[in-house]
């Protein structure tokens, strides 16, 4: 299972957390908030649960399919 | 009339930092020095700040700060302690974070004297009882009048002259006279450049670059003494590892993790709710309610951290998912801007480039490969000015 990424831009608070862990799969736009880059790498689902259990603002949602993974 | 109520595990605990309809409650007794800062602020406007202030407080810029900058800092403010053999730890604490909390907060010491830094602490101390009133023990109306006499003191002597000298350099970088790099990266430059689009005044300036001194100071030089008084204990009761905590600054880490765990920076997290909310645990908050959020029931939670969980063991290994400091950052958009700075990142097999420890690893494992022990001749004294447990001294003795 490799899970889907979206990022939501309005709630991102540009704390650069997720840009720092997976530099190959994030980066900052031209405002400086996070996005998924284009044609991202593939990461462990571990890996991304981490990345978006560490979101401050909890911008990044994680998808099994169409359906929303739970990080709590 | 509103009732308070008291979430005491994890679950509830994030999802009431995570709601919108719940704001910042913590500093209402200290809106001397805490009205309009970032950590007071809700919705878009703290949105608005957040994302402009974070640029400063990234991983990059830490691992700067950590393997190139503090260092220097270290030797500079704890090297003439070795050499007198004796320390005070409260006091050196403060001094040697305030000496990093300033250049973040943009707060220059023009002459650079020792006289000058120790009116900067003294000022800075007034800050940290300003942004901790809620549990002062002394008379509130007096010390906020004290407190807010002193601000305007600091305002003159360390923030006006601060100011002045950016916004010459910002003059000249519009000019074209200067390059980027020789404008300062720290908060009141950020505020400077940004005054117009966040709305600010001279006031919430003021501020909100005091609230960056204290925050960046207090918090870690707290930190910084109650790890050592930890790990004195810890190697009292477990001589072999005493060598462990002179050389494997990961270990150290991991000391301080589990002493900010046991001893979060507030005791509590409070919230005041925006409308009504229903926890997913069944909790309901009414519009008005209290919502006091126990990081020490949470942070001992046997469940999570075992039944040995209000004891302190740097082995400790905590679930997936689960931070080894709990919640004393808080979490959510709150979430401390400075954590990683402070205690660093925890240690993963997905880390990328240096490992983060963080100042306060760094400072107590410079304080251990001093032999730092207790002094003898003096014992440490609890601060009876407030019910946060604090230290008032914390005398020690060290080698060069």
């Amino acid at each position: 299972m490799t899970y889907r990424v979206e990022l939501d831009k309005d709630v991102c608070i540009s704390s650069g957390k997720c840009v720092a862990d997976a530099p190959h799969f994030f980066r900052f736009d031209a405002d400086e908030l996070s996005e998924v880059v284009a044609d991202p790498p593939e990461l462990p689902d571990t890996q991304l649960e981490a990345i978006a259990r560490g979101c401050p603002s909890g911008a990044i949602t994680l998808f099994a399919g169409d359906t929303p993974v739970s990080i709590d | 009339m509103p009732a308070t109520i008291t979430l005491t595990n994890v679950a509830d605990a994030r999802e009431a930092y995570r709601s919108p309809d719940l704001r910042q409650g913590l500093y209402d007794a200290g809106e001397v020095v805490m009205a309009d800062v970032l950590v007071n602020l809700h919705g878009d406007e703290h949105k608005r700040r957040r994302r402009i202030e974070n640029r400063l407080f990234r991983r990059d810029t830490f691992d700067y700060y950590e393997n190139e900058l503090f260092p220097e800092v270290i030797e500079a403010t704890l090297a003439p302690y070795a050499q007198q053999g004796r320390a005070e730890l409260v006091h050196v604490g403060h001094e040697l974070m305030l000496n990093l909390a300033a250049l973040t907060a943009g707060v220059d010491r023009a002459l650079g004297t020792p006289e000058e830094s120790a009116r900067l602490h003294d000022y800075m101390m007034f800050f940290i009882e300003g942004a901790t009133l809620a549990h002062s023990t002394l008379d509130r109306a007096e010390r906020i009048a004290a407190i807010g006499e002193q601000l305007a003191k600091w305002d003159a002597e360390f923030l006006q002259p601060s100011m002045n000298r950016r916004r010459s350099l910002l003059a000249q970088l519009d000019a074209g006279e200067i390059d980027e790099a020789e404008v300062p990266r720290d908060v009141l430059t950020t505020l400077l450049r940004n005054y117009d689009v966040l709305g600010l005044r001279p006031d919430i300036v003021q501020r909100e670059v005091a609230f960056m001194l204290l925050a960046g100071a207090h918090t870690s030089a707290t930190a910084f003494v109650r790890t050592i008084d930890a790990i004195l204990g810890w190697i009292a009761a477990h001589p072999d590892d005493a060598e462990r905590i002179r050389t494997d600054r990961q270990f150290v880490q991991r000391c301080v993790h589990e002493t900010v765990r046991l001893n979060p920076s507030s005791p509590t997290g409070v919230r005041r709710a925006l409308a009504p909310v229903t926890l997913k645990s069944g909790v309901h908050i009414d519009e008005g309610d209290m919502v006091i959020i126990d990081l020490v029931a949470v942070n001992t939670d046997p469940a999570l951290f075992g039944a040995e969980a209000a004891q302190f063991n740097p082995y400790r290994e905590v679930p997936s998912g689960i931070g080894p400091f709990g919640l004393s950052f808080a979490s959510g958009a709150h979430v401390c801007i400075g954590q990683d700075l402070a205690v660093g990142v925890v240690p993963s097999a997905d880390e990328q480039g240096h490992h983060l420890a963080g100042l306060v690893s760094v400072a107590v494992h410079w304080a251990f490969d001093h032999n730092v022990r207790h002094d003898p001749a003096a014992t440490a004294e609890p601060d009876k000015t407030t019910r946060r447990p604090y230290w008032s001294s914390y005398p020690v003795l060290l080698d060069l």
